[in-house]
C-alpha cells in the first residue's frame, strides 16, 4: 500500500511503520466449480437450476440457499452469453496494495437470456462509460481458444471469470425495457 | 462470583456432526449442508420455525473476510431470520443462543460451530492470535506454546510422558467407535515414547490433527423439548471465563479460567460420569480433570476427543453435543461438556448436562 | 416484550475521539480509553464489571486474529465471561445487543461493552477485495442499489449532497466526530470527485480509528445509577441472504422484518411521530431515505422528501443522526455501537450540543455485510413511556 501521510524527510521523526503480512492459503476446488471451470475452457457457462424454486446459480453452488437442498450435476443447466445490463456503477479505483486498475471502470449486473442466470460485476468492453445503462443489450467476449485459462477461478472467486469470459460488449440490439426486468435487479 | 440459575430451563434436542478430514474438497458451507439439515432432522423442529440461529466460526482460519457471510447459506437465510454470529468456538454461540432463549419469548434455536483448518499453514496462522506488539513478531506458534506448557507440566511432576502417551493412545483407540473421528487405532505405548519429538516433550502423538470440520445443536425450551423429545438433554449450568493473555503472567499448570467456569456451572454439585474434553494436547487433560475436579471414575473423552479429530472453531461445540449424546443415546444422567480458546487455555467454557 | 425479563439500563456510554489515524495510542490502549470514560459516566470502577461483550468488524482489517484474546488484560477481563461478536458491519449493534441480553436473562448485573477498529493499522480496502485487484470497496458494492432507490423513487440528485451536509455539520456539535469540515456546502459535494457513480466523495464516510464503550445494568442499577439511565425498551437483529435472484437489495426484507419486529416489541405503531431521534447507519449519503423507507419511517418514495423538506435536520421534526453519523466518523466496528449509544445519550439528556431537546425515545440501527445485517434498538429516558 502506498502510504501518503508518513514524512519521507530524515529529520522527522518515524512514527509509523508498515510492514507486509504474508499468509499462503490453497483450497481445493469443489466439485460444482470444478465443473464450471471445465465449461469456461469449453467457451460454455454452466449453472446450477434449483428444482423446487427453479432459480438459477452461476457459479454453481452445489446447493439451493433458498430451499436449503443440495444440488449436483444433475440439476445442472447450460446459460446463454448474451444478455441485459439491468444495474451497473462506475468503480474509481482506490490504490490498495495489489490494485491494478488506474482509471475509472464499469461493473455490471447481467441477466442472462433464457433459461436465465444473473452475472454480477461484469466489464463492458469497448463502450465509452456514459453509454452503459440498464436494459443495453451485451453479449460474451471469449478469450481466444488456446489463449484461455481459469487460473483464478476458484471457490472464492464468485463471478470474476477473468482468463476465460473477459468481459461483455453491446450488441446494438433494441434496450429491453426495464419492466421486463425489474424484478430480477440485484 | 456465586453460580446465577438460569431463568429458563433448555435442553439441547438435536446435533450432528460432519466427519473430521485432513483436507474436505466441500466448501465450508457445502459440508455445513448436511450438518444442519441432520441435527434438525433429530430435533423434529421444522427450520422455519427456529426462533434464533448463532454460529461460531473464524475468518482467519479461511483466509478470507466475511467468510462466515457464506456460511448463511447453510441455515437457508431467507425468509429472513434472527441470527447473530460470534468469532469463536461453536460454543460460545450456543451460550449466546442459551442466554437469548431464556429471556426472548422464543422456543428454539440453531447454533453451529464450522471450520476448515486445511487451507492455511497453522504455524503461519496462529501467531496472529497474540498480542500484536510484543507476541506475534516472535512467531509464536500453537505447538511451542503448548510444548513450554507440557515442559512446566513435567517439571512440577504433574504428568509424565508415558502418561501423556497413555492418554493419547486411549483416545484414538475410544475413536475407533466414533465415525466422525479422523484419526483412530490401536497404538502401542512404547513404541509411542520411542518415536522423536517434534517440540520437545511433545510428539506427535501429543497433538491434534488438522481438520475440517462442522457441528450443529438444537436447543429448546423445557415446554417445546418435551413436546419433540424424549431424553432431552437438560443445561444445568453453563459458564465461561477469560484469563490474562500474556503467557508470562499465568501458571501455566493450572487452568484458573476452567475452575471458575466449573463452579459457576455447578460441576461439583452432583457426580459427573462422563467428560467431553477439549484437551487439544494430550497434557492438557489432566490440567482440565483437575481444575473441574474429576476424578479417576469419570470417563473422559469417550469420542476421543480433539486428539482423534479438531476442527477448530467446531470442536468444543462438539465435545458439548458428544456430552449431550452421551445423556439422550448412552444413558447417562450428568455430563460435561468443555470448549477452549486461545493458546494453553486461555479462555474456557464448560457446559454441565443432565437427564431426566 | 411477551416475556418477563429484567429490565435493561445504560448508565455509561463513552468514545474516543475518532480519527484518520491515533498513532498515539496502541490497540489496547484505544479501547481502553473509550472503555474507562464509560465506566466513569457510570461511576463505577473496572472491578464492578462482571463480564465483557466485545465487537469488530473482520480481524484481517488490522491483522489480529480474535483480538479479544490479547484485549482481555487492557479491559480486565481476566476471570470473567468474555465474548466477541462479529455480524460484519452491524456488529457494534449486535454486539450492545448481545450484552444487554445478559443482563435481560440475569445473567449479569453490570456488563462492560466495547467495539472498535483501527483502521490505520491495516487497509479495508485490500481486505475487502482479498488481495485481489479490481476490488470494489463497499460504495461500489452499494453504489448500483442506490442508483435503483434513485431510479425507483424519482428522488432528484441533490438529496444524497443535502444529507452529507446536514450530517457533516452536526459533526461540527460533537467534539469526538472524526471529520469536522465546518464550511461544506452543498455545491462542495457535488463538485468533489465521483467515487461510485452516483456516490461523490463528500458522500461517502471516512476511514477512522476509533472505540465505543458502554455499561449496561439491571433495574435496581438503572435507578441508583447518578445519572440518568436509558432503558432499553426493545432490540431486533434479523439477517438474510447477501445475494439470489430477485432479491430486494434497496429495500431487503431483513431490514423492514427487524423494524416490524422492533416496533411491535416496544409498541410502537408510528415510528415518524413516536420517535424523537434516530441514528441510522449511513455510510454513503443516500442510505438515509433508503432506511427511512426500508424500516417503515417513511412510505415508499417518501423518505427523500423527508429529507427535502429539513424534517430530518438536528431541529427538524425527525432529527437523524445529530452525532454526525457515520459519514463524519467510520470506525467501523464500533460505527454501530456508535450509533446504539448516540441514541442512548440523546434520551439521558447527555448529547452535549448535538442534544435534541426533549428527546424521549430514540431508535438506533446498523447494518452490515451486503445490506443483509440488521440490528436496532429503541431505548427511552422512562421504562414505560408514554408512547402517544
Amino acid at each position: 500500500m502506498t502510504d501518503t501521510t508518513t514524512s519521507t524527510d530524515p529529520n522527522e521523526p518515524v512514527t509509523m511503520m508498515e510492514y507486509f503480512m504474508s499468509l499462503a492459503y490453497s483450497d481445493i476446488v469443489s466439485a460444482p466449480v470444478m465443473r464450471f471451470r471445465d465449461a469456461l475452457m469449453d467457451g460454455r457457462l454452466i449453472a446450477q437450476q434449483c428444482p423446487k424454486c427453479k432459480l438459477v446459480y452461476v457459479p454453481p453452488k452445489g446447493y439451493c440457499p433458498i430451499d436449503t437442498i443440495e444440488l449436483d450435476e444433475r440439476n445442472e443447466i447450460q446459460l446463454a452469453d448474451a444478455g441485459t445490463v439491468t444495474n451497473y456503477t462506475v468503480v474509481t479505483p482506490v490504490q490498495y496494495y495489489g490494485q491494478k486498475e488506474t482509471e475509472p471502470f464499469v461493473r455490471a449486473s447481467i441477466l442472462l437470456d433464457p433459461p436465465g442466470g444473473m452475472l454480477i460485476l461484469q466489464d463492458i468492453l469497448d463502450t465509452p462509460i456514459d453509454e452503459v445503462r440498464p436494459g443495453m443489450r451485451v453479449k460474451a467476449v471469449w478469450a481466444k481458444k488456446g489463449k484461455r485459462n481459469v487460473d483464478e477461478i476458484g471457490n472464492r472467486s464468485g463471478s470474476a471469470l477473468e482468463g476465460s469470459l473477459l468481459g461483455f460488449k453491446p450488441t446494438g440490439e433494441p434496450d429491453t425495457p426495464a419492466e421486463s426486468f425489474s424484478d430480477k435487479v440485484w | 462470583m456465586a453460580a446465577v440459575k438460569p431463568l429458563k430451563d433448555i435442553a439441547i434436542i438435536g446435533y450432528a456432526q460432519a466427519r473430521n478430514e485432513r483436507q474436505a474438497q466441500a466448501t465450508e458451507v457445502q459440508f455445513l449442508f448436511p450438518v444442519i439439515n441432520e441435527a434438525l432432522e433429530m430435533s423434529k423442529i421444522p427450520r422455519r420455525e427456529l426462533g434464533f440461529t448463532c454460529a461460531g466460526s473464524c475468518d482467519y482460519l479461511s483466509g478470507q473476510t466475511f467468510a462466515f457471510v457464506m456460511n448463511l447459506e447453510a441455515v437457508g437465510a431467507w425468509p429472513p431470520i434472527s441470527e447473530s454470529h460470534v468469532e469463536m468456538d461453536g460454543a460460545w454461540a450456543l451460550y449466546e443462543a442459551w442466554v437469548r432463549l431464556q429471556h426472548e419469548d422464543i422456543e428454539t434455536a440453531l447454533v453451529f460451530g464450522s471450520g476448515k483448518s486445511s487451507p492455511g499453514k497453522p504455524a503461519e496462522i496462529y501467531p496472529l492470535q497474540m498480542d500484536p506488539y510484543t507476541l506475534t513478531p516472535l512467531g509464536i506458534d500453537p505447538v511451542s506454546m503448548a510444548a513450554i506448557q507440557a515442559r512446566a507440566l513435567l517439571d512440577a511432576g504433574k504428568v509424565t510422558e508415558r502418561q501423556m502417551a497413555e492418554i493419547a493412545a486411549r483416545s484414538r483407540r475410544d475413536a475407533m467407535k466414533n465415525p466422525h473421528a479422523q484419526v483412530t487405532g490401536e497404538f502401542d505405548v512404547d513404541e509411542l515414547l520411542a518415536q522423536p519429538y517434534v517440540n520437545a516433550p511433545l510428539r506427535t502423538h501429543d497433538l491434534p490433527p488438522i481438520s475440517d470440520g462442522a457441528t450443529a445443536v438444537i436447543l429448546a425450551t423445557a415446554e417445546k423439548a418435551r413436546q419433540v423429545c424424549e431424553r432431552p438433554a437438560w443445561i444445568r449450568g453453563l459458564d465461561h471465563r477469560i484469563e490474562a493473555h500474556q503467557p508470562g503472567m499465568r501458571d501455566l499448570t493450572v487452568s484458573t479460567s476452567t475452575k471458575l467456569a466449573g463452579q459457576a456451572a455447578g460441576v461439583g454439585d452432583a457426580p459427573i460420569e462422563v467428560a467431553e474434553l477439549s484437551a487439544t494436547f494430550s497434557h492438557q487433560e489432566p490440567v482440565l480433570k483437575e481444575a473441574l475436579g474429576l476424578g479417576d471414575d469419570v470417563a473422559i473423552n469417550p469420542s476421543g476427543g480433539p486428539l482423534a479429530g479438531n476442527p477448530v472453531m467446531a470442536v468444543g461445540l462438539a465435545r458439548i453435543a458428544e456430552a449431550a449424546k452421551q445423556i439422550v443415546e448412552g444413558g447417562h444422567t450428568r455430563t460435561v461438556g468443555h470448549a477452549t480458546s486461545g493458546m494453553c487455555l486461555q479462555q474456557n467454557l464448560v457446559c454441565v448436562l443432565e437427564g431426566d | 416484550m411477551a416475556s418477563s425479563h429484567e429490565p435493561c439500563a445504560i448508565v455509561g456510554f463513552g468514545q474516543t475521539k475518532h480519527k484518520k489515524r491515533r498513532d498515539d495510542l496502541s490497540l489496547p490502549g484505544l479501547v481502553r480509553e473509550a472503555a474507562q470514560r464509560a465506566l466513569d459516566d457510570a461511576d463505577m470502577t473496572w472491578s464492578d464489571i462482571e463480564a465483557v461483550v466485545i465487537g469488530k468488524a473482520p480481524d484481517p482489517f488490522e491483522g489480529v486474529m480474535m483480538p479479544e484474546l490479547s484485549l482481555a488484560d487492557a479491559l480486565g477481563a481476566a476471570g470473567k465471561p468474555m465474548m466477541r461478536v462479529h455480524t460484519a458491519g452491524s456488529v457494534g449493534g449486535s454486539t450492545s445487543i448481545v450484552a444487554s441480553s445478559l443482563i435481560m436473562a440475569r445473567r449479569h448485573k453490570r456488563v462492560l461493552t466495547v467495539a472498535y477498529e483501527k483502521q490505520s493499522e491495516g487497509n479495508a480496502q485490500w481486505g475487502l477485495a482479498g488481495g485481489r485487484s479490481g476490488g470494489m470497496g463497499a460504495g461500489g458494492i452499494f453504489a448500483p442499489w442506490m442508483k435503483s432507490y434513485i431510479r425507483g423513487s424519482g428522488a432528484p440528485e441533490h438529496i444524497g449532497w443535502k444529507v452529507a451536509v446536514k450530517d457533516r455539520l452536526n459533526a461540527t456539535k460533537n467534539p469526538y466526530a472524526h471529520l469536522q469540515l465546518p464550511d461544506i456546502t452543498i455545491e462542495k459535494v457535488k463538485e468533489s470527485p465521483m467515487l461510485w457513480d452516483p456516490i461523490h466523495f463528500l458522500e461517502s464516510c471516512p476511514s477512522s480509528d476509533g472505540a465505543a464503550a458502554m455499561v449496561l445494568t439491571d433495574e435496581e442499577g438503572g435507578r441508583a445509577a447518578s445519572r440518568p439511565p436509558a432503558w432499553v425498551l426493545g432490540t431486533a437483529m434479523r439477517s438474510e441472504l447477501g445475494s439470489f435472484p430477485g432479491r430486494d437489495t434497496v429495500r431487503p426484507q431483513a431490514g423492514v422484518e427487524c423494524s416490524k419486529m422492533l416496533y411491535q416489541e416496544v409498541g410502537i405503531t408510528n415510528p415518524r411521530a413516536q420517535i424523537d431521534v434516530a441514528e441510522l447507519y449511513v455510510p454513503f449519503s443516500w442510505y438515509e431515505p433508503m432506511w427511512l423507507e426500508g424500516h417503515d419511517i417513511a412510505g415508499p418514495g417518501e423518505g427523500w422528501k423527508m429529507v427535502d423538506s429539513g424534517e430530518t435536520e438536528i431541529d427538524g421534526a425527525f432529527p437523524v443522526n445529530p452525532s454526525g453519523g457515520v459519514l463524519s466518523s467510520n470506525p467501523i466496528g464500533a460505527s454501530g455501537m456508535l450509533r446504539f449509544g448516540e441514541a442512548a445519550q440523546q434520551v439521558r439528556g447527555l448529547a452535549g450540543e448535538h442534544q435534541v431537546p426533549g428527546a424521549k425515545v430514540a431508535l438506533a440501527q446498523a447494518y452490515g455485510g451486503a445490506a443483509q445485517y440488521f440490528a436496532m434498538w429503541v431505548v427511552s429516558s422512562e421504562l414505560q413511556p408514554n408512547l402517544s
